[in-house]
């Protein structure tokens, strides 16, 4: 598999941010991959209960965490959420969650894949 | 230099963790504003902070107004980091007490930069504060033998009296002048005249307890007070200070010389509740004393007997001698 072909990460951005340190790009991408899961849950529940306040604190901590690991589109994604739920506009927070998981497609089998990599 | 970092994001943590460490920081990390807090105050907390601006607990901008309250700890250089863009909010932050802010996911050179500003600023404030001290320590002490000068000593000399009329403890006041001093300037300079001065002072320090006070208080005159010193032990007590300069030769470029001192010895118990500067002009009689009954010892201030004070003490009893 070839990461780079799917690009949800700008690798380039992420290696300059960690100073080209293979252990310290490693313990990014492990700490995403542990929280990340609890984050989603999280938001999911935040979501069915249309709770505006829990969904704008949640994807306001992802969109830290994407931000941080170069993912901009997940980032992206994860800020327009964060907005809609301040902005109030609980009609259509269901639509843009869904939005939301669409455009983290592909980003988890990338974080594997570059963790993969950099513990060879 | 230390530095703390603030963020309950674990992933931001670590960057910012390893990106200053690497960078020569000590580097101390805590997930919430009230840990951060806890972790400004005390003697050896970080002077700079990294504080995330929304956190659990307390947000980054409230932690600032917080430690901003604090007046009696050296300043907190303090940056915010924030993920939002807003004008109003970064406005917000600056008031709430930031000295500044960086958006995230920030760019490491920038970082280390703005932090490069901070230490700059504390280093300005240390460089204040010890001119402060500096300044503090020249107006409060004499500039050749360090002792607490003529002011300051008068102002301790107060306020101990207050307290031990409070407290119905004695205060023992010696007035110490040293013998024949303007023959040692004359023969040998003033600069021998120094050192006698300065090595009179180290042993006046030396012979008396560490909360007690010692001050110059004229050319070669010191003024010693002794807090909360039992009546029965001062007499004692001056004559230990008396001894400490007559005892060994002071070592001097003119070579060893003798020195001695007269005191004059006053007990706060035996003079009622008098102003200092009557008491000082007491003690100063009794070192007159001293001086014309041969030098080189202790006399001590008793108040003349006033019909008052003798009712009821018979004739030819200890006061009346």
């Amino acid at each position: 598999m070839n990461p780079a072909s799917t690009a949800n990460i700008n690798l380039a951005e992420l290696l300059v941010r960690v100073d080209n340190d293979r252990d310290l790009l490693r313990d990014l991408l492990s700490i995403f991959k542990e929280e990340f899961p609890s984050y989603l849950r999280s938001l999911q529940q935040a979501v069915a209960r249309t709770d505006a306040a829990e969904i704008a604190r949640v994807s306001h901590a992802l969109k830290g965490m994407f931000a941080n690991l170069a993912a901009s589109k997940a980032a992206a994604s994860a800020s327009s959420l964060e907005q809609l739920a301040r902005s109030g506009e609980t009609p259509s927070l269901k639509r843009a969650f869904a939005e939301f998981e669409r455009d983290l497609h592909g980003l988890l089998p990338e974080i594997d894949a570059y963790l993969a990599e950099v513990h060879l | 230099m230390k530095i703390l970092i603030a963020d309950d994001d674990a992933l931001s943590r670590r960057l910012l963790e390893k990106t200053l460490t690497r960078a020569g920081y000590e580097v101390c990390a805590v997930c919430n504003g009230r840990q951060a807090i806890e972790a400004l105050s005390g003697p050896d907390a970080p002077r700079l902070a990294l504080l995330d601006w929304m956190m659990p607990e307390l947000p980054g901008p409230a932690v600032c107004t917080e430690i901003r309250k604090r007046r009696d700890q050296s300043y907190v250089y303090m940056i915010l980091l924030t993920s939002r863009e807003s004008k109003e909010d970064i406005v917000a932050g600056l008031e709430s007490g930031a000295d500044d802010y960086l958006v995230k996911p920030f760019n490491a050179d920038e970082l280390k930069a703005r932090l490069r500003t901070g230490q700059r600023i504390l280093h300005l404030e240390d460089r204040l504060v010890e001119a402060r001290e500096q300044m503090r320590f020249k107006a409060t002490h004499d500039h050749l033998t360090s002792l607490w000068n003529r002011g300051v000593i008068m102002d301790l000399l107060g306020r101990e009296l207050t307290r031990s009329q409070r407290e119905n403890v004695c205060t023992a006041i010696v007035l110490g002048d040293l013998d024949h001093f303007k023959k040692i300037n004359d023969t040998h300079g003033h600069q021998v005249g120094d050192q006698v001065l300065r090595e009179v002072a180290r042993r006046l320090l030396l012979s008396v307890r560490s909360y007690d006070f010692v001050g110059r208080y004229g050319g070669e005159e010191f003024l010693i007070v002794l807090n909360n010193c039992r009546p029965d032990s001062a007499l004692g007590r001056a004559e230990q200070i008396r001894k400490s300069i007559c005892t060994r030769p002071i070592q001097t470029d003119a070579g060893a010389l003798e020195v001695t001192m007269s005191s004059g010895l006053l007990l706060s118990t035996d003079w009622g509740h008098r102003p200092a500067d009557d008491l000082i002009s007491e003690v100063d009689s009794a070192l007159y004393a001293a001086k014309t009954d041969g030098r080189n010892r202790v006399q001590v201030a008793k108040p003349v007997p006033t019909p008052e004070t003798l009712v009821g003490i018979p004739i030819g009893s200890e006061r009346l001698r």
